[in-house]
């Protein structure tokens, strides 16, 4: 998939509603919620990456729409994450413009892979 | 002793010396005077009080030193609680505490809640037990202390030592796909072998598995743990589903495979039962055409008939008698004149008129 036109043009939307078992429209068979809740790809630097390779970080509309994501920052939202630190790591890294760029490449993405796997082992070893 | 209290005791002294002495030149001179012995009493007296004085003093001097012990005790006593405490201060320090920022919006939150979402991520956030992305976890980290969390000890059990030892992960209910059940007793009786074997030569066994089997122990044996989505999460998400259908040429805002999928079972019902109606209408024409077909056939025999009755007619014109002789014959065999042959009967009106008609 490419990165094709997209509007900036629209007024940022509000977050979606909480689902709660009403019948809300669907797109192709998700609710926004559970679309946005794939806020958590961005967790994965090989994604990043593939996404950069794409032309999609450098997209006004794309970077537009990361930083409508930042809802997840906050309650009710938060508690839906179930990769917190990385997913919200990864958000407040990609509002800068600096790290959108060095994203494309490899050898960063494998340096972040690296790195996460290394402490997601070590961090609970302290104490 | 102190000067003071010995130079006051030296002058009591010194006066009694003194009365004495005088006391006894007086005696020596026989001169005795009361005034000298008056003098010798009274210096007397003030020796004896003098010294009670001494008493006095130093009890009070050896009061003074147990309170100045005491006090030294009380002080290096207040120095250990001191030092304690300042030790206990720089361990309170030195415990990482979570830095919240002081700016920021704050949230509340329920301990149960916080509790149930440590639960809930756990899986995402704590690699399952022996999985170590190989990172080598049987050597503490030199800036940390030398603990023995439950997951290295697990590790270097598992690892090291004691192939058949069930370690932790034997017991968690860890989902495992690649170990089919003729795999593991197989593994079970390798292990019992080695065992036995461990037990007649204990010696020369080798205590750890070889590698081609340590996988089949160990289901996470080589995993990776990565405190991300992985790929096919990824790939079998939401968003991806989306891509598919865009690919597929779906527009897919607002479309519900679901939705579609009842639209589509919907039609396809209703196509059948327009299909059942139209097969219904199909055999009801058909069996009225066949009907009609019928009437129409019978219509033309009808037609045949008269056809023939009239030719039959019109040629017994000339020999009718021979015919009604022939008939009126065959009546009176049977025994009944005025019975026609059956194809006959249904005629009978027009044959009638046909007669007359003939007659005219």
């Amino acid at each position: 998939m490419d990165s094709g036109p997209m509007s900036v043009d629209s007024a940022a939307l509000d977050p979606p509603s909480i689902p709660n078992g009403a019948n809300e429209p669907k797109h192709g068979g998700y609710s926004r919620f559970e679309l946005e809740l794939e806020v958590q790809s961005l967790a994965n630097p090989q994604y990043l990456n593939y996404l950069a390779s794409r032309k999609f970080l450098t997209n006004p509309a794309f970077v537009a729409y990361l930083d409508y994501l930042q809802y997840w920052r906050r309650p009710p939202y938060l508690k839906y994450l179930t990769f917190p630190t990385s997913t919200l790591k990864m958000l407040e890294l990609l509002q800068q413009e600096k790290f959108r760029q060095d994203i494309i490449s490899p050898d960063l993405a494998q340096a972040l892979i690296a790195d996460g796997m290394k402490t997601a082992v070590e961090w609970h070893r302290e104490g | 002793m102190d000067i003071p209290m010995a130079k006051d005791l030296d002058g009591r002294f010194d006066r009694l010396e003194k009365a004495v002495n005088a006391m006894v030149d007086s005696v020596a001179k026989n001169t005795p005077s009361e005034k000298i012995a008056e003098e010798l009493v009274a210096a007397q007296e003030n020796l004896y009080d003098g010294l009670k004085l001494l008493e006095r003093h130093q009890n009070n001097h050896a009061r003074i030193q147990q309170l100045r012990q005491e006090t030294a005790l009380y002080d290096t006593q207040i120095k250990d609680i001191m030092t304690s405490l300042w030790n206990m201060r720089k361990e309170l320090k030195a415990v990482p505490t979570t830095t919240h920022p002081t700016t920021g919006p704050k949230y509340q939150f329920t301990t149960a809640e916080l509790l149930a979402y440590a639960r809930r991520i756990s899986r995402n956030t704590l690699p399952p037990p022996g999985v170590t992305n190989g990172v080598d976890m049987s050597t503490p980290e030199p800036s940390s202390q030398p603990t023995q969390t439950p997951f290295t000890s697990f590790n270097t059990s598992f690892t090291g030592t004691a192939a058949g030892t069930p370690g932790p992960a034997m017991s968690t209910p860890t989902p495992n796909p690649t170990l089919d059940p003729t795999q593991t007793t197989t593994t079970t009786s390798q292990q019992t072998t080695t065992a036995a074997a461990t037990t007649a030569k204990p010696t020369t066994t080798e205590s750890k598995l070889p590698p081609h089997l340590q996988p089949a122990v160990n289901p996470l044996h080589n995993a990776a743990f990565q405190p991300w989505p992985t790929e096919a999460q990824i790939r079998s998400g939401g968003l991806a589903a989306i891509q598919r259908l865009v690919d597929a040429g779906i527009d897919p805002r607002g479309y519900d495979p679901e939705k579609e999928e009842r639209r589509r079972q919907a039609e396809e019902q209703a196509r059948k039962e327009a299909e059942e109606r139209a097969r219904q209408e199909r055999e009801v024409a058909e069996r009225r055409m066949r009907e009609e077909r019928e009437r129409m056939a019978r219509e033309r025999e009808r037609a045949r008939m008269q056809q023939q009755m009239q030719q039959q007619m019109e040629g017994a014109g000339a020999g009718a008698a021979g015919v009604d002789g022939r008939r009126d014959g065959g009546g009176g065999v049977a025994g009944a004149g005025t019975d026609k042959p059956k194809q006959f009967t249904f005629l009978g009106a027009d044959d009638d008129d046909d007669d007359d008609e003939d007659e005219d």
